[in-house]
């Protein structure tokens, strides 16, 4: 699998690494402390503006996960709890023993995954509107389902401003359109059922000890308040921020604001 | 050629009401004792189908106004016992979109029992839009397929101990059938194919191999299901393993016929009837199936929806007339097609109603069955001809 040139990431290298037969594509930029960013439904591009600023304060690692943008899938890697285990093994092989660890969205979920396994690998958590605890209870719904939106009533979901490129799929050149349906298709892979959790975080949830912020969207139309009140309940000692002019990905519309507390949370 | 009669079971009031036919059609708008006398409607329309001496095809479908059947082997349990001599075909049972392939086994044996041997059975994966009600993962749809098939088979044809199943996707301490299937080694299986590349799929196993309104591309698919099985058995496959499904309407006057297929074209529009992001769930198509479907510009697959019967006619989709023009469209698109041994009929679509499908029926066993019976093989040379 070749990678794109993805012109929005054009700060950084981005380049393939093995983790374990399985090959993944990884942006680095910049330098300073390690900062690990997991990226969200919107894959590593849809996260260009806030890992421009990141890149500014900190050696960024970014990977497409495992079956997103340009990296391999590879059989066993089923669930997020897979993941986390993958990533682990990620971070051996980077020499990553304890980086500013930030997840958006579905990269939450991921990087709750990690810590919950070993809950010294970082040096701080920030987590931007994650999924990953139990999204419905019988027939309340915390969570919007993206699975059962138009494109367009998802495009206009996702985000407080306009929809951008990734979510007007229509008009993407072949190479992007085909990184926008893996995207889609590892999102359904690893989201689908139990709907973008995993039922047993919650219980581990009290392993994360790290410093860790969480910071929502003022205007999430995907996550309801009762979902973030959950997310407080699991981290009691976690910071909460809420960013005004942001919807659900808050690294697409707040990106330089978003930058700023993780960057100051992380200096602390 | 023969005849097997087929209804979707629609609960046609509910055509009336705008937007979506499926998934997100709420059951407020079903009136259960309406779709109790129309489901022992078309039972009865099956029974007549049985009486002249036609064959019977069962389908199923979630969450749907177009197909109240929920479950082929619900509606073929009954007529195993109320019909006497036609065979049944469950096409299909999806088995992708279920969660219990031994119980998928256990209904077909049982099926087989009571109706002496009678039941085929397809095999088929499932609809997209319909992994939204068994919620079953979109990703390894087809892994998933062919694990409960190997499954299947292998449960219906064991003569031997029971025996465990520790698959990829399904787990069993032990699988044993009681009752058995009485057809050995199993009921003859079927499978749906709508491009050639899958037709292969199906030549190679030896498996009936049918195509739903697919029109000029039945050929095609018919063509990569002779190469494959030609390729796999050493010898062409006869007739009786290709199958094709259309919309048939016949009355004693053409006039009358094209009235009967107006009240069942609203077949036509209903299916399609389905908000889009249903039509393909992520994950469910290959990534380079999608990619190349929306660089083509097409959002999907849908069934045509034409202007005229007569576009329909010439489409292939229908076959409507007098017993004679019923007979001639059919000869002549059995030949264009290279040959198929199994007409799928909707006999009943839409909103034909009992008396004007009783009468269609009746014509059409009576004065059109006969002569297919008697429709000559295409000859090889004809079928390899002007084939691109």
């Amino acid at each position: 699998m070749d990678t794109v040139h993805i012109d929005e990431l054009d700060f950084g290298t981005l380049s393939m690494l093995d983790v374990r037969g399985t090959q993944i594509e990884l942006l680095r930029a910049g330098s300073g402390a390690p900062l690990l960013f997991l990226h969200g439904l919107d894959g590593l591009e849809g996260a260009a503006a806030i890992l421009a600023e990141l890149a500014r304060s900190f050696a960024v690692y970014a990977p497409s996960h495992p079956g997103f943008g340009g990296s391999a899938s590879r059989d066993g890697l089923n669930r997020v709890d897979d993941l986390g285990y993958f990533y682990l093994d990620m971070m051996d092989q980077l020499g990553l023993d304890a980086p500013v660890v930030v997840g958006a969205s579905f990269g939450g979920w991921v990087a709750a995954e990690i810590l919950t396994k070993e809950p010294r690998r970082a040096a701080a958590l920030v987590l931007a509107s994650p999924f990953g605890l139990r999204t419905a209870e019988r027939r309340e719904q915390y969570v919007a389902d993206i699975f059962m939106m138009s494109r367009k009533e998802l495009g206009e979901r996702m985000q407080v401003g306009a929809p951008g490129p990734l979510q007007d799929i229509m008009n993407l050149p072949e190479d992007r359109l085909r990184r926008a349906m893996r995207n889609d298709e590892a999102a359904s892979h690893f989201g689908w059922t139990p709907y973008m959790c995993n039922p047993q975080l919650a219980d581990r949830m009290h392993r994360i000890v790290c410093p860790t912020l969480i910071v929502w969207g003022a205007e999430d139309a995907i996550i309801s308040p009762a979902y973030r009140e959950a997310y407080a309940r699991a981290l009691p000692l976690a910071e909460v921020a809420s960013i005004a002019g942001a919807g659900h990905r808050v690294h697409g519309d707040q990106a330089q604001q978003l930058a700023a507390r993780i960057t100051d949370f992380a200096g602390r | 050629m023969i005849i097997w009669q087929f209804s979707e079971q629609a609960y046609y009031p509910a055509f009336q009401r705008p937007g979506a036919m499926r998934v997100t059609l709420p059951q407020n708008q079903c009136d259960p004792r309406e779709a109790g006398r129309l489901l022992n409607r078309y039972l009865d329309e099956y029974m007549l189908a049985d009486e002249l001496g036609l064959n019977i095809m069962i389908n199923e479908h979630h969450a749907a106004a177009t197909c109240m059947s929920t479950s082929c082997m619900t509606t073929l349990s009954i007529l195993a016992r109320q019909t006497q001599k036609a065979r049944l075909l469950a096409l299909g049972i999806p088995l992708a979109n279920r969660s219990n392939p031994l119980r998928v086994a256990e209904e077909i044996a049982m099926v087989d029992c009571l109706s002496g041997g009678r039941l085929e059975v397809g095999l088929v994966k499932g609809a997209p839009y319909e992994l939204f009600m068994s919620n079953r993962q979109p990703t390894g749809f087809m892994d998933r397929f062919w694990e409960a098939h190997d499954l299947i088979v292998a449960a219906l044809a064991n003569e031997g101990d029971n025996f465990s199943w520790q698959g990829e996707h399904f787990h069993y301490r032990t699988v044993s059938l009681w009752p058995r299937a009485i057809q050995a080694p199993h009921p003859p299986i079927w499978m749906t194919a709508s491009s050639a590349s899958s037709a292969r799929e199906h030549g190679r196993l030896g498996y009936t191999c049918a195509t739903f309104l697919s029109g000029a591309v039945a050929r095609q698919v018919f063509m990569g299901y002779r190469e494959a099985y030609a390729a796999q058995f050493g010898q062409q496959p006869g007739l009786d393993r290709l199958g094709y499904l259309a919309v048939v309407a016949c009355a004693d006057n053409r006039a009358e016929a094209y009235k009967r297929a107006e009240a069942m074209r609203s077949y036509f529009a209903t299916a399609a009837r389905c908000d889009p992001q249903f039509r393909n769930p992520w994950g469910f198509n290959p990534v380079e199936a999608n990619v190349h479907a929306l660089l083509g510009g097409r959002g999907g697959k849908a069934i045509p929806v034409y202007d005229s019967i007569d576009d329909y006619i010439k489409a292939g989709l229908m076959f409507v007339g007098t017993p004679d023009d019923v007979y001639e469209q059919l000869a002549a698109f059995h030949e264009e097609t290279g040959g198929f041994g199994n007409l799928l009929m909707m006999g009943q679509a839409g909103e034909l109603n009992h008396e004007d499908t009783v009468d269609s029926l009746t014509l059409i066993a009576k004065e059109v069955a006969p002569r297919l019976k008697e429709l000559p093989d295409v000859p090889l040379e004809t079928r390899y001809e002007a084939v691109g």
